[in-house]
């Protein structure tokens, strides 16, 4: 009896093999247990892009933002909010995590692939990190478009100014 | 000559040709006959000499035509005696009660007699699956041979998944599109901000929700409308409009992860 017991939680087969059992990888496990930047921006506020993305077959949904410095271009900070697996959560998690201090332009160049081997997240999670590479590129072109309206009215206004002046 | 017509006039071609036969096939004429004849000369090859495969040949008809429909049946025979099924879908023999193997063409609505579409309103799934269980289950074969075991194993297992992919309705529309062809992408990504906002809306809601009578308020407006986009999911399946039917199966899938989440808090 005891040893039926022991040979469960050592997870070996009746021949003494030992098989590994199926877990999350300990950076998971890490990105679960302790989320870094978990929580949310202004989206009004112009500095910040806002990312939304969702894998409408697993009804996950993603939101990464990105707080920029206008005058370098650099990602100062960054947050993100997601409903999923843990999978996916650690992906957004890293994902905030490597574009924090980087240009816009670097980080578009992020890959799903890095994401996932850092994670060794399995083939069939594989799609959890291409939602992060997705975010990161919607919360970046978010920014640009506020930042392309915000410049046209800008100069909207400036030649309104100098119209009436 | 459609297949249909040639099976009647085979029947009295077949007793007419017995006199080219052994004896005790000619004694009478069940199907078994049919089957015992026309398994000598299999479809796989021909046989040279054969006076009833030249007395077919000389009548006009392909082989391929004759053998076709002599084929399915001796794969339809149970594996056991041999009888022929008196009704789809084949899972068990009527005359010796044995497990047949699984045959992956049965869909699942065949499997539960019912008719290929989205409204099972009325139908009585759970009642027909426990009559399955009640014949195909495992443990009424645990001192049967090997390969019955396997058979009511697999047999069994398909008809779980049947019933399960059949009774939710979110389930039942992804499973009808792929049977018309129509996959749902796994890996798909979207950005559709007006449903992905109110969703993460909605998440965030149930996330912060403290009382079961916030959360039971939330679950019954989920549970609306995934109704309404299941009847959207229905006409637009009915119309072949496989792309919208395909949007509401999306909302569906929203609605019904919320429903579990809220399940989960309550």
């Amino acid at each position: 009896m005891l040893r039926v017991g022991t040979k469960r939680v050592l997870g070996t087969t009746s021949l003494g093999v030992r098989v590994p059992a199926r877990l999350y990888h300990e950076r998971v496990v890490d990105h679960y247990d302790n989320p870094r930047n978990v929580g949310s921006f202004d989206k009004n506020d112009p500095s910040v892009g806002t990312g939304l993305v969702g894998a409408p077959a697993c009804g996950d949904v993603m939101k990464l933002q990105i707080k920029v410095d206008d005058k370098t271009g650099k990602i100062v900070d960054a947050r993100f909010k997601t409903f999923g697996c843990g999978s996916a959560i650690a992906s957004s998690s890293v994902a905030t995590e490597w574009v924090k201090g980087k240009q816009m332009e670097e980080v578009l160049s992020i890959k799903n692939t890095e994401i996932a081997k850092h994670l060794s997240l399995p083939p069939v999670k594989l799609h959890c990190s291409m939602l992060a590479e997705d975010a990161i590129k919607a919360a970046v072109k978010d920014y640009e478009a506020k930042r392309a309206k915000a410049t046209a009215s800008g100069e909207a206004a400036t030649e309104e100014k100098l119209a009436t002046a | 000559m459609s297949k249909k017509n040639l099976c009647t006039p085979l029947s009295s071609l077949l007793r007419r040709c017995l006199t080219s036969i052994p004896q005790h096939f000619t004694s009478h004429s069940s199907p078994h006959i049919k089957l015992s004849i026309l398994h000598r000369v299999s479809p796989h090859h021909r046989p040279p000499h054969d006076p009833n495969f030249d007395f077919y040949c000389s009548l006009g008809f392909s082989w391929k035509n004759l053998c076709s429909k002599s084929a399915e049946e001796i794969q339809l025979g149970c594996w056991n005696c041999h009888a022929l099924p008196h009704s789809a879908p084949f899972l068990v023999c009527d005359s010796c009660r044995c497990i047949q193997p699984v045959d992956g063409s049965t869909d699942y609505f065949q499997i539960f007699g019912v008719e290929r579409k989205y409204d099972q309103e009325g139908e009585n799934l759970e009642g027909k699956y426990k009559e399955w269980q009640k014949k195909l289950h495992p443990d009424l074969v645990h001192s049967k041979s090997k390969k019955e075991r396997d058979f009511a194993a697999e047999q069994s297992a398909r008809v779980i998944d049947a019933y399960r992919t059949l009774s939710k309705p979110l389930s039942r529309g992804i499973y009808l599109l792929k049977l018309n062809g129509v996959e749902i992408d796994e890996e798909q990504t979207i950005s559709d901000p007006e449903l992905l906002a109110e969703i993460m809306e909605i998440r965030e809601t149930v996330e912060e929700a403290t009382d079961s009578e916030a959360l039971n308020l939330i679950l019954s407006q989920m549970q609306e409308k995934l109704q309404n986009w299941s009847n959207t999911f229905g006409h637009a399946f009915q119309n072949r409009n496989f792309e919208e039917a395909k949007l509401a199966i999306r909302r569906m899938t929203y609605y019904s992860r919320v429903i579990d989440e809220v399940g989960k808090k309550l």
